[in-house]
């Protein structure tokens, strides 16, 4: 029965309350990065490391932090957490951290990390926390890089930097710039609230 | 309210303590990342020679590295550092021993955008430089006949920011480094 409950939490960020398409949260990145599926990619995994570890600790000090502080406190957690994020990256994957550029720091500005920890980590118990986070995370990742598959595709005719239309096919550029992130966005969001209105159980909306 | 103080001042000094420790361990690790970008970056310059060896030139305006390749001076890379539409461009061109020629162009580090001004590090971009004078400026031609133009490459279509950063932070650089690059071109032989 446990078990259920935490597939659960880690469930629900996936489809029913998807960050990217349902909550509409961390749209900053969503739009910025998504030019290639390995950037959204990259992206959704740094992401979800710092909302791994913030939602962690945010769990265990909540009982000592005073409700006052708490928002500079969680700030704090989270930007230690982005700047390890961002050093990792700059560490062991120099090219993707080229590719994300300043887009890395600003996740302390993320919307769904502070999110998730106010609405979920600080009142629950710290497996449903971690579950949920992981859940979130996986959500975000997955939205991420089909935006960017998506973009990558139309703009540039390649997936993961593999070439699928060949040079027959001229690249929408577009896409590839900043309008392309909202029409793609708008389009995959309408697709979404129309499945979600039809009656299958697992993009049921939640609750 | 003091425990308000007493929890963000902790939570801050863990923080920084933790960010400390983090950075040191990697700090290795990135500065051993950029020294392998910069390097594969300069040797990537000069076509011919086997695996040149690079010396810094001691100067006060940029830097200068002298390529030697068998006891010979096989040319100079002189680093370039100029803001793009995203950010710092960081790049290196390559001119012959006799500085008539640029011999390639490479960039070490920029923050363009993906697919538009990214595409100064493809091949097709970087490839027009080699052979443009570098005692003259520079200039880029919009789609079409770099002909019409002496002296030009072709920018970039959709990313004139970027392909105008380049050019002239390589024509501005080049400016200032070939008064030095004039003055010691004959030393370093053997």
């Amino acid at each position: 029965m446990k078990n259920e409950t935490l597939l659960s939490h880690f469930g629900k960020g996936l489809i029913q309350n998807n960050p990217v398409f349902v909550q509409v949260l961390g749209m900053c990145p969503t739009l910025a990065v998504t030019t290639s599926a390995v950037n959204g990619l990259a992206m959704g995994a740094a992401t979800t490391f710092v909302l791994f570890f913030s939602a962690a600790i945010a769990t265990l000090v909540n009982v000592i932090v005073p409700s006052q502080v708490r928002i500079p406190v969680y700030a704090v957690i989270i930007a230690t957490f982005v700047t390890i994020a961002d050093l990792i990256l700059k560490a062991f994957f120099p090219p993707l951290s080229a590719a994300l550029g300043p887009y890395v720091p600003l996740i302390v500005v993320n919307c769904m990390i502070l999110g998730r920890i106010e609405a979920f980590a600080t009142r629950n118990p710290i497996l449903p926390s971690l579950a949920d986070a992981l859940g979130m995370g996986a959500g975000f990742t997955g939205a991420l890089m089909v935006l960017g598959a998506i973009r990558e595709l139309l703009g540039a005719g390649e997936i993961f930097g593999a070439v699928i239309f060949g040079s027959a096919y001229p690249p929408m550029l577009i896409m590839i710039l900043p309008p392309g992130a909202f029409l793609v966005l708008g389009i995959l969001m309408a697709l979404f609230n129309h499945l979600q209105e039809k009656d299958i159980p697992i993009l049921r909306k939640a609750g | 309210m003091k425990k308000m103080i007493i929890v963000l001042t902790t939570v801050a000094i863990i923080s920084g303590t933790t960010l400390a420790i983090a950075y040191s361990a990697f700090l290795p690790l990135i500065q051993h990342n950029q020294q392998v970008a910069l390097e594969r970056s300069l040797g990537a310059l000069f076509k011919q020679g086997e695996s040149p060896e690079f010396s810094e030139i001691e100067t006060d305006g940029p830097t200068i590295y002298r390529a030697r390749a068998e006891g010979r001076v096989i040319g100079y890379a002189v680093r370039v550092v100029t803001t793009g539409y995203g950010g710092e461009i960081r790049l290196l061109v390559g001119i012959g021993p006799d500085l008539e020629g640029i011999t390639g162009m490479e960039v070490v580090e920029h923050v363009e955008t993906p697919g538009l001004g990214g595409r100064i590090q493809e091949d097709s971009f970087k490839e027009q430089f080699e052979g443009l004078q570098p005692q003259q400026d520079i200039s880029y031609v919009k789609g079409g006949d770099t002909q019409a133009k002496e002296n030009s490459i072709e920018a970039i279509s959709g990313a004139t920011i970027s392909t105008d950063a380049v050019v002239s932070g390589i024509n501005k650089t080049l400016d200032s480094a070939l008064p030095t690059l004039i003055e010691r071109a004959g030393e370093g032989g053997e």
